[in-house]
Parts: C-alpha cells; structure tokens; sequence
C-alpha cells in the first residue's frame, strides 16, 4: 500500500508540474493584465504540434525543437495582445469570448493542417526507462519536472531582479501607479503574454512526446490549471506552483480511494470549495470591497 | 400610436413564428431546423436574463438545461406522467437546483462566478455520463415519447408530427418570452438593470442585491430546464454530449451573438447559430472557424450583437438621440 | 428473309438490355468527419467509399430494367445529438434519399432512428454498439454490427477460458467504454474475480494512476476498452511498468497500423476482439483487405468492413425491392434478406439487429495475428 501512495504521489507530481507549467502562463497573464485567458489550452496544444514539426522537418534535435516552439508561441503571443486583447483592457466578458473565438479558430485550424489523427514523436528520453525497484518511469518525465522547476526558478529570478520583471510586478500591483514611475503597460503587457505563451509552448512541447500529440491535448490540462490558480491564488506565482502540484497529486491519489470516473469531480469540487470558502486562494491576498 | 422599433421587431418575429407552420408546410425540414433553434432559444431567454440584464456570466447553464431535460425524460418514460406535469417537474428540479447552487455561490466575485458555473456545468455532465442506472449514461436514453395528441372537437394536436411538435414548442418559448417582457419591465427587472450597471449604487439604494440576483438566477436555470426539456423530447433522445461544457459555452455566444439585455437578442441569436449552419452546410472544421472570427469581430466592434450594431444603425439612420435608460 | 432479319435485328435491339447506368441513386451517410472521433469516422468512411467505388466500377446495379451507378451524400453530425437528427431530416425530406447508411456514436444513432420511422427512410447503422438501440421497437433501424451485447458475451466467454481472475479493466468514460465494462461485469458470473475498473476521459493519454492500481491488485489481465490511439499508449505504459498480465483489447488493436504504432514485444500475447481479420484464409476477406490496401495504403479497420458490408446490404435491398425510391418497400426487403458480406453472413433478426461472428484474434510472437475464436473459424499466426 505505502509504494501504491508513492507511485501516484509521483506520478500526481509529474501531471502536476505540466499543470504548474500551464498555470504559470495563466496566473501571470491574469495578474498583469486581469485577463482570463481561456485560450491557453489551445496555445499549449499548438505548441505540441510545431516541436513535432521542428522536429521531424527541420532540425533532428529535440532540444532545438523545443526552443523552436517556444519562440513561435512568444511570436504569437505577441501578435494575440495586439490585435486580440489590447483593444479588450477592462473588458472581462469580451476577453472571454475573444479567447473563446480564438479557441475555434486555432483548434479547427490545426485541424485542417495537420488533420485530425494524432501524431508521434518518441525522442530518446522518452525511450529511456528508469527504475525504482517496482516502480517504473521514462527519462522524460525527470526531464519535465527538472525543466519546470528551472522555469520557476528563472521566472522568479526574472520578476525580482531584472527590471522589466519588476515592471511586470509594479503594473500587476497598481497599474495607474506603475504609468507614474514611467512604466510603458504596452511594454509589460505584450511582454507578459509573450513570456505566458512561450511558457504554454514549453508544456506542449514537453508532454506532446511522452504521450501523443492531438488537437484536444490542451483542453484538459487548461481546466485545472485553471483550477489550479484559483485554489492557488489568482494572481499568485507560488498559488499556481502548489496549485498546479496539488491537483495533480490529489487526482492521483483520489484514484486509490474514489471510482475514477469521479476522479474530474474531485477537483471541481475542491475548486469549488475554494472559491466559497477563501475565493481568493491560498497565496492570493483579499482585497477589501472586491468580494 | 408610435410604437418603438422594438416591439414592432417582437410582434414581427411573434407572428413569423406563428404562421410558420403555413409558410413552411411543404418544407419539413426548415421547420425542423425552426423547432430546434426554438429548443436553444428557450435557455437562450434564461441566460438572457441572467447575464443580458442581471450581467452575470454563466458557462455552465447546459447542465442545468440536462437537468430538466433528464427530469422531465424519466418522468414521462419510466414513470408515465403526462407532458405537462413532466415539464414542471424538469424546471421545478432545475430550478431548485439553480436555488441550491446560487445561494453559496451569487455572492462571489464575477470572474469567480465564471468559474464556479464552469465547475458546476463539469460535475453535472459527469454526472449525467456516469450515473448510467438513472440516466442511460454515455449510450443515450433513447425512446422519450412525445407528448399525447390533444384532441379539441374533430381537430386533433398531433405532437408525434413534426408541426405538432413546432406548435408546441412555439407556444412555450412564446410563453417564457412573455415573462421575459413582463419581468423586464417590471420593478424586478429595473433592479436587475441597476445591478448590472453598478452593484454598489444599487445597493447603496437599497436593492436587495443577493435577493435579486438569487432570483434571477433560479429563474434562468427553471427556464434552462424547461429548454433542455424541449429539446429532448424533439429529439427523443437524450445524450450528456448534448449538456456539456461546449454547449453551455455555444448557448453564452448564441446570445451574445444575438444581442444581451434585448428582448429579442436570444431569438435572433439562436436562430442564426442554429439555422444558418444548417443552410449553409459548409465543411464543418470551416464553420467553427468562421464562427470563431465571427467572435472575434463581435467583441471588438459590436458587443452588443446583432441587436446593439441594428440599433446603432437604425440611430444614425433616423438621427434619433440615444436614450440613457433604456428597456429593450 | 430481309423482313425477318431486320424484325429479328429490331426485337434484339429493344431487349438487349442497357451497357451503360441509366441513373444515380444517391444514399445517404451519416458520420463524424470532424470532432475528437474524427478518427475512427475516417475509417468509416473509407469502407463507404470503397464500396461505392467497387459498385460503381462494375457499371453499377441492375433494378428492373434500370441500372444505376451510386452516389453518396455525406452529412458531418460531429457525435452531436442535435446535429445527428437535423441530418436525418435533411436527408429524409430535402435530399430524398431512400436509405441512410452509418454513424458513428450511439447516442446520435438513438436521435436519428425516430426520424428514419416518421419519415419511412430505413437507418442501417454500422459502428454504434449500445444494446438499447435495438431494443426500442423501431422498424426502420438496422444494425450490420454486432452490439455490445454480442460483444461482450463472446469476450465473457474467451475470458472465463483462460487464468483472467482479477480483471482489471482500463475503459473510455463514453458508450464504448462504459457499454463495455458493464456488460462485462453483467456476463460474467457472480463470483468472478475483478480488479480495478479504471475510466478515463476521451482526450486522457496518461496511464500511471490507473497501471499503479492495476499493478496492486496483481490482476492477470486487463481489458482495455478504448480505441487504437490511447490504446497504443496503453499498452507502451503497461508494458514499460513491468506488467506482464494478458491484455485484452478492441476492434483497432488487432491491425498492422496498430502494430506500427508499437512493436510485436509489446504486443506479443494480446488478445482483441475483432469484427473480420484482415489475413483470414476467406476469399472475400482477402479482396477486401487487398483493395483496401491499395486503395488507402494501409491495412483496413473493422469500421471500414462493416460500412463496406452496410453499402453492399443497402443496394441489395434495393434489388430485392425493385426500387430504389420506396422506403417503405426496402425496409422490408432489408428485414427479409441476407447478404454475404466481408465480416459474414448479414441478416438481421425481428428487432433489425445483425449476428456476424465476433472473432478472436491473438498476437503472436512474429508480429502476425491469430484466429483463436470462433472455434470453427479459426486459423494459425499469420492468418489473423
């Protein structure tokens, strides 16, 4: 029984860390710009398909693949905040339904592309196994975790000691005051969503290869990451870090306990408590006349 | 007597819909395509109260639609009720369940509204999936019997045929559209505006917030049931697929397409989705896609939809000043 | 003489019958073309379509004095409800076609039957399995594919021949998934071991929770229901953890295409269910497999089969009937009539529903395939 909980403890902080991924994206383009951006999925899913692509059709590296992908995604990030969200600041309801606009059209064109039967792509970590006496995992799930600590650890790094991550803070914080100490928001606002979509990219590109790569990959992955910044704290990194994690243990560890086909149920229902017990989740700070 | 636009468009539309059976009898399947888009435009009417006039988003109505349409389903299959107690028996569930729902969660926040509604529409298409004993699960609950004929004096209401049917369902949507017009101009719906507009104020003028938004609230979900009702029983069939989260969002765009907070917004927006696909049935991966553009342009140029940009025109057409407090 | 010649010459010309199709018959086809199942819809249609081809190709079918060439009319229904029936309608009242071929979900299928009986256009479904489907006392509703019932009843037997206890089953939280846990679970008796039942979402690709709990329970074999893409991955996951129990899979898992997403080691004993296997020693087996491949370039699906055998049933019918307009008369040739196909001999019974025989087929060490069941049918690696 104790190497059951183990295994699913693992195997919960592996999926979990493609949500922390995921959530990072969401909660910085939430926190700076207080917009929800539903579209993410969809992002993480493109992001899949260009590492394949650049993969199979330019360079035989994976490694390049992925740097690839990433910056395709920050370059449409860039162009999405400005000629998508820009003209929507303040606007929530429009946001979501632009983002839902964006969802049809980038779902449905990948699907005209590449057609709708999934792809392969097995580079060598995840050919790799590694073993623990009983338990069992590919290379390529260490390599997702380590990545993903290092992207919180540079997008940490990032926000406290460079300026523009700074600017990025000051602007999420008060916006009006960041304008008053000379902080351009068109700069920090397309930078955000260049950095939440290349870190969206990132995932794709992660997870694409250990299982497969297909036009709803992202659909799911996006709802508890959504899940996980609202238990975490919207506007909170580390919310969406124990956010992210916690979903992905739980999930796993309520398979041992619940009917797995329940096993969405969990965390709606926790989600749900979270947000009629402390709405403003774990890490995330109450602002008074707000709630 | 002037009579605004408005309500010349409604009685228009009203009497459209009336005479359709007529216009299109040799043509069953522009009926069909009709009926269906009245089976939308009925849940449609529901969220146009919550969110065109209370200003509440919802992304999980179709759960509540499910609900009533599950109850309103096992009611006249398994049990045998006749239609109409059936039908209130579907809004009643869905509307309690609109009641149980509302009371912990109206008083958040609106993006985290949103999001609760996302939940709640999630755990009740898992439950409509997984509760296979009660509801057919994921194969469907085929075989729901239509209403039974009324017959007054030798004229006979067949709801088996496909006019029967549509006259029926007319009826109904015609009916919640009435209370939507009542509501809206009632004290009731100027308090909804006012919350939609600024709760705060509203508040500071003694509106019972929660107490309004509560009741909107149950109101939408009953009317979503009475939707999701109709449309199984035109079907015969229900699925789960048929209430998930696309759906609900579908039903949110429908209306938004159509026009929030007008009368009419959640008839046009429905019949557009609904019946415009069906005429012009291109490559399906294409549709999506231009609707999505469609989307796009929506929220950046006219959010207000068809009624908001038919409105601005009809503005600048007869140089008319816009009114500030408006009920459309 | 030169009157009688010319009489002769004339008669002969008037009774000769036509070298060429007078006309086109347009069927109708109902599938998902778009949408997470546009997979296996794929596969649908390609048997469709070689059907038509074939028919086409041979200068058509004779009805009367008439011979037609075939024409499909294809809607996307997307395994949406709502689309399903609009289709239905459509093609029942605008397109006017005398039959409707196809589907692929159930609970789209249960939404187009009632329009098939209002409207008098016989539905001859290929793909749905629910069992509830046939059970609903509508004339017009075929089925050429075994249902779930079937299905399972000829899984529930193989399973209880070999060491299985417990089974733990991985399955799709949809009506292939949940269809055929349940009825597993109905079959088989009521002291039969079984492990974890895991389900997943259509669209899940990762395994570990439920390959730990499978593990734990030291099952003998796992049942995966679900089709070939999750599938592979399945496998690759339960294989690399070190379980070496039996597996058991679907239609998709017994082909080539599915081998190549793997490798034989993995799959080397996997069992699956199959409604034809593509290398049986039959020949209309071995036409359809051969056209199949040269046409798509791969090896063919059960879905392709059992739609080719549907196109087949359907102009049959039309034969049998002499019509190719009259619903109502082709829906009774259909209830009457049976037809050779490639997964066997199709009739259906009084409630529309077919019997072809549910083969079993087994991986073997080589990479090739054997017929484990039906006894009388089976044959050797290689012929799977």
């Amino acid at each position: 029984m104790a190497t059951a909980i183990l295994e699913q403890f693992i195997n919960g902080a592996m999926m979990g860390s493609i949500y922390v991924l995921m959530a990072l994206g969401m909660v910085l383009i939430y926190g700076v710009m207080h917009v929800l951006n539903f579209a993410h999925g969809v992002l993480f899913m493109v992001g899949g398909y260009l590492t394949h692509l650049f993969f199979f059709s330019w360079t035989g590296s994976y490694p390049l693949a992925i740097l690839g992908s990433m910056v395709a995604l920050a370059a449409i990030g860039i162009v999405l905040e400005r000629l998508v969200f820009r003209a929507l600041r303040d606007n929530l309801r429009m946001q979501i339904v632009s983002s839902l606009g964006l969802i049809l059209i980038i779902q449905n064109g990948v699907v005209q592309i590449w057609g709708p039967h999934a792809l392969q792509m097995r580079p060598t970590t995840v050919e790799t196994l590694v073993k623990f006496g009983q338990l069992s995992f590919t290379l390529q799930h260490f390599v997702i975790m380590g990545v993903v600590a290092a992207a919180v650890a540079a997008l940490y790094l990032f926000l406290t000691h460079t300026r523009l991550g700074t600017a990025m803070r000051a602007t999420s914080q008060a916006p009006e005051a960041a304008v008053v100490v000379g902080i351009d928001p068109n700069r920090v606002y397309t930078l955000t969503f260049m950095i939440a979509c290349a870190l969206a990219g990132l995932g794709g590109a992660l997870l694409g290869p250990l299982f497969i790569i297909f036009p709803q990959m992202g659909d799911a992955p996006m709802l508890k990451a959504l899940s996980a910044i609202v238990i975490g704290g919207m506007g909170s990194v580390p919310g969406a870090i124990v956010g992210g994690l916690g979903i992905g243990i739980v999930e796993s560890l309520s398979t041992l306990v619940i009917p797995t086909d329940y096993r969405d149920t969990i965390t709606f229902g926790v989600l749900i408590l979270m947000l009629l017990i402390r709405p403003w989740g774990i890490f995330g700070v109450r602002v008074r006349g707000e709630d | 007597m002037k009579l605004p636009l408005s309500t010349i468009v409604t009685i228009v539309i009203l009497a459209f819909g009336a005479l359709a059976p007529f216009i299109f009898g040799g043509q069953p399947y522009i009926l069909y395509v009709l009926t269906l888009a009245l089976c939308y435009t009925i849940p449609a009417i529901g969220v146009n109260i919550l969110y065109g006039y209370t200003g509440l988003v919802s992304l999980g109505h179709m759960g509540f639609a499910g609900v009533g349409a599950y109850t309103t389903a096992l009611l006249m299959k398994d049990v045998g009720l006749p239609f109409v107690p059936s039908l209130f028996g579907g809004m009643f569930a869905a509307g309690f369940l609109g009641f149980l729902v509302g009371i912990p969660c109206l008083r958040l926040r609106s993006h985290y509204f949103i999001i609760v509604t996302l939940a709640v529409g999630m755990i009740l298409f898992t439950l409509f999936n997984n509760l296979d004993g009660l509801t057919g699960g994921a194969e469907g609950l085929p075989g729901i019997p239509r209403p039974g004929n009324i017959e007054i004096g030798s004229f006979v209401l067949d709801f088996r045929s496909l006019t029967g049917f549509y006259v029926l369902t007319f009826i109904i949507a015609a009916l919640i559209f009435g209370l939507q017009y009542i509501l809206v101009r009632s004290d009731f719906g100027r308090s909804l505006s006012s919350l939609r507009q600024d709760e705060s104020l509203a508040a500071a003028r003694g509106v019972n917030v929660f107490g309004h938004k509560l009741a909107a609230f149950v109101l939408s979900t009953a009317i979503a049931g009475v939707g999701g009702a109709m449309k199984v029983l035109f079907l015969r069939a229900a699925a789960p697929l048929s209430f998930d989260m696309n759906e609900s969002i579908n039903l949110m765009m429908m209306l938004i397409l159509g026009g929030a907070g007008y009368l009419v917004g959640p008839v046009i927006g429905a019949i557009t989705f609904i019946a415009l696909p069906e005429f012009l049935r291109v490559a399906a991966e294409m549709r999506l896609i231009f609707f999505g553009f469609v989307l796009l342009i929506l929220a950046r140029f006219a959010p207000r939809g068809i009624c908001g940009a038919a409105e601005v025109a009809y503005r600048k057409l007869t140089n008319k000043e816009a009114n500030v407090v408006r009920y459309t | 003489m030169r009157k009688l010649l010319l009489t002769t010459a004339l008669a002969a010309a008037f009774m000769a019958p036509a070298a060429y199709a007078d006309e086109t018959v347009t069927i109708g086809i109902v599938t998902a073309q778009t949408g997470p199942l546009a997979a296996p819809g794929k596969f649908q249609m390609n048997g469709f379509n070689l059907a038509v081809d074939e028919i086409n190709g041979n200068g058509g079918f004779q009805v009367g004095d008439t011979t037609y060439m075939l024409e499909l009319k294809v809607y996307d229904t997307r395994c949406n409800a709502a689309e399903g029936a609009s289709a239905m309608q459509r093609l029942a009242t605008v397109d006017q076609v005398p039959i409707v071929l196809g589907e692929l979900c159930s609970p789209v299928a249960a939404a187009e039957a009632p329009i098939a009986q209002d409207f008098q256009v016989p539905l001859v479904v290929t793909v749905p399995t629910a069992s509830s489907l046939t059970e609903q006392g509508n004339p017009y509703f075929f089925r050429v594919n075994a249902n779930s019932g079937q299905l399972n009843e000829a899984l529930a037997a193989f399973v209880e021949t070999i060491d299985s206890e417990p089974l733990s089953f991985i399955a799709w939280n949809n009506d292939t998934g949940r269809g055929g846990a349940n009825g597993m679970r109905e079959l088989l008796p009521e002291d039969f071991e079984f492990g974890y039942i895991g389900f997943f979402n259509v669209g899940e690709v990762d395994f570990a929770n439920h390959i730990t709990n499978i593990r734990n329970e030291d099952s003998k074999a796992i049942m995966l229901l679900m089709d070939e893409e999750p599938g592979a991955l399945a496998i690759r996951q339960i294989r690399d953890a070190g379980l070496d129990a039996k597996l058991i899979g679907t239609l998709a898992m017994g082909s080539n295409r599915f081998l190549d997403r793997l490798n034989a080691e993995y799959l080397n004993g996997m069992v699956q269910y199959s409604s034809f296997p593509p290398n049986a020693p039959m020949e209309r087996i071995k036409n359809f497999s051969d056209t199949y491949r040269e046409k798509y370039g791969e090896e063919s699906h059960g879905f392709a089969a059992q739609s080719y055998d549907g196109v087949f049933v359907a102009v049959e019918a039309m034969k049998a009937a002499g019509t190719t307009t009259d619903g109502a008369a082709i829906r009774d040739a259909l209830a009457e009539i049976s037809v050779d196909g490639v997964i066997g001999t199709i009739s259906f019974d009084e409630k529309g529903q077919a019997s072809p025989p549910v083969y079993i087929t087994e991986w073997c060490e080589d990479g090739s395939r054997k017929i484990i069941a039906p006894e009388d049918l089976a044959a050797d690696c290689g012929a799977g």
